[in-house]
Formats: C-alpha cells, structure tokens, sequence
C-alpha cells in the first residue's frame, strides 16, 4: 500500500510540475472567445467575417441600461424587453435599419439567444435584406478592442 | 500487479470525482398557452441531484427583464438524491406570437462564459390584431402603385379599427372595412418616388385590452437592393 500511495505521489508530482511548465512556457488558459465559421448556427457570422470599415448597422439586443453604458458607438437599441415602449423603440431603429444595406444583430455573449429572436423580427418586417447575429456577441466585440466603456448613449 | 491495483482504484475514484455534476431536469424545454388578457405566465423547472456529490446552482441568468427566476426559496445546494424546482415568471408586456425565454445556469465552478445548462421557456400569446405585410415598399424612382395591408382581428369579441395615421406626409393612409370587427384593409400610397422615405402606419383599434389596441406598420421608399437590381435586366 505504501508503493502504491508513493506511485501515486510521483504521477501527481509529475503532473503537476508538467502543467507548471505549460503554464511557465505557454502562460495562463486563453479565455478568448474562439469563432469558427464552420460551426455556426444558422444565420450567424464571426466578427472576422465583417468588414469593419463597411456599412453595417450594428443592433443592440441588450437592456437598455446596458447599450446606454457600453453598446457600440453608432448601434441602435432593439430589445424584447418588456419594460420598454416596444412599439416607439421599432420605429426609432426602423428608421435607421431601412438605409442600411447590412444589419448585424448582437447580445451579451455566445449564450444569449436574444440576438437571434430580435434578428427575426427584423427579418419578419422585412426592413433589411441582409440581417445577421454577431456570434459571441458584445463579448466579441469588447474583445476586439471595439467596445469602450463610457456612459453616454451610444 | 498487485500493487497497481490499489493504484488504479485510486486513480479511478480520483477520476470520478474530477467529473462535473449535472443537474437533472424533467424538461428543459417548458411551452405554455398564454390566454390574451393575463400579465404573468409562471412555470416551473423540477430537477433533481442524480450524481454522488453535492451541486450548487452558482448562478443563473435570464437575460431579460422580463424574466424573473426563483430557485426553490433560495436554496441553491442539493446533497445527491434531493430535488429542487426552478420558477420562472415570464412578465407578457408587450410581447405577442412565439416567444422563447431562456436561462443560463452555471453550476459549481463553471466559468463565466459557459454555463453548463440551460432552460428555456417557449410562451404562446394570441395574435388579437394581425396585419399582413407589416411593411409595405417601393423603389425609389419604381411605379407609385398602392399597396394594402390587410388587418384581421383573431380573438371571439370583435375588434374594430378607429383610426389609421401616418406619420409621414409623403405618404397616404386610406382605411376600407371589409368585416366589420373582423377584418380591414389599409391602402399606402406615397406621394413621392424621387427619394427615400419612411413612414410609421399607426392603427388604433377598439380592443379592450390595452397591449393590443395600437399597432404599428411601415411603409418605405428606398433604393434598388442588390438582389432587386441584379435580377433585372
């Protein structure tokens, strides 16, 4: 029992100064949001695929509060939340969608589907030929140095 | 040989223990029929701990405010074995058709970007006042010929239109009842063709229930699409 108890301590061991050495060599766990286009869901587009220096009309799906502290300079707000005038709220981004020959729709992160219902509203009123999601959405965004964190309204 | 065997129970009961626990949920998809004139839709998400070591809901998130989440009284750590239920009130607002509400949760020490499950809340709301298209467009410099929206009221009490308003001048609103109560058709017409325009249709109708009384179309005027220009000649 003791052989084994001291096996065990030198797998641990060896483990554990291998993972020491990755880390020393390699540096912490890359905690980046990854974006591979073949794994989208339908609908969707990396921030890599997106001209940036194009016409995109970029659409906040996120809480008001939240767009006015940090949403993309230049985005409308577009929510499903129920605390807004809904109605006053589409037509502010209504007019701006029809002029825009691209319309990309983003939320929180990858794992708000909010992004995607919003985009087939837009869809659904048929303002916009091209409306697509922005996968990994604001965190995206933030991550490519797009976001600057301010408190006026976008 | 001998001595690896201990070794490998170790290693194994290790092994297991390094695996994420799991909550286990009857559905994880909850649809619910909301009838037209309630405010609040409630359902509930049971679960239970199925794994041999205690679980705790670290976080969840239903990313709307319409959305409100109540874990069994507060408690958010189930010893294996014990059940637990997810209450998630969906507040209606102005919200109608198919609505999917969903809610991250992140267990343990799940990282912040991935939460290990999710639930959504799928609610149906009646359709009390339909219109068909909701937009109406034209092409700058293309024909000026009317264009209809058509408006049918769903609900069994009859709904009628008062008035049709646009708020823009460049275009014309004419409204003509087809089915009094039931069914009407609004007539766009712009007044200019040169330029791009937009106009907000709004109709306001009888319907008692006040999320439903006013609704909103659109009527553009607006440049050739890409795909419009490119299938001409």
């Amino acid at each position: 029992m003791r052989a084994a108890l001291g096996q065990l301590a030198v797998i641990v061991g060896i483990s554990l100064a291998a993972a020491a050495g990755t880390y020393w060599i390699k540096g912490a766990p890359a905690r980046v949001l990854r974006c591979d286009p073949s794994r989208l869901k339908p609908g969707e587009l990396c921030l890599q695929q997106v001209p940036l220096d194009g016409p995109v009309l970029w659409v906040d799906a996120r809480l008001r509060k939240e767009w006015q502290a940090n949403g993309l300079p230049g985005s409308v707000l577009w929510n499903l939340d129920g605390a807004e005038d809904t109605q006053a709220m589409e037509a502010e981004a209504a007019l701006r969608i029809v002029d825009a020959p691209r319309v990309i729709v983003y939320c929180g992160d990858e794992n708000c589907g909010l992004s995607h219902q919003v985009a087939e509203k837009i869809r659904a009123l048929q303002l916009a030929e091209d409306v697509s999601v922005l996968h990994g959405g604001w965190r995206a965004l933030r991550e490519a140095g797009l976001i600057k964190d301010s408190n006026r309204t976008p | 040989m001998r001595v690896l065997n201990p070794l490998l129970i170790i290693w194994l009961v290790l092994a297991v223990g390094l695996q994420a626990a799991k909550l286990e949920f009857k559905d994880q998809l909850k649809e619910v029929n909301a009838p037209a004139d309630v405010t609040t839709v409630t359902t509930d998400f049971e679960f239970t701990n199925p794994s041999d070591k205690p679980v705790t809901i670290a976080k969840s998130d239903p990313g709307c405010s319409c959305l409100k989440v109540e874990i069994s009284g507060g408690k958010l750590r189930y010893s294996p074995g014990e059940s637990g239920v997810i209450r998630a009130t969906f507040d209606m607002g102005n919200f109608s058709g198919t609505v999917d509400k969903m809610i991250a949760l992140w267990l343990d020490d799940d990282a912040p970007e991935k939460p290990s499950m999710s639930l959504t809340v799928r609610v149906h709301i009646p359709i009390l006042v339909g219109l068909e298209p909701k937009t109406v467009k034209w092409e700058i410099g293309g024909s000026r010929e009317p264009q209809t929206i058509k408006v049918r009221m769903a609900g069994e009490k009859p709904i009628s239109v008062k008035t049709v308003s646009s708020s823009s001048a460049d275009f014309s609103c004419e409204l003509k009842t087809v089915v009094a109560g039931k069914e009407y058709e609004i007539t766009v017409t712009p007044r200019e063709m040169n330029s791009p325009g937009m106009a907000v249709i709004r109709i306001e109708t009888d319907c008692e229930l006040v999320k439903h009384r006013t609704q909103q179309a659109f009527g553009v005027v607006r440049k050739p699409t890409p795909a419009a220009a490119a299938a001409k000649p």
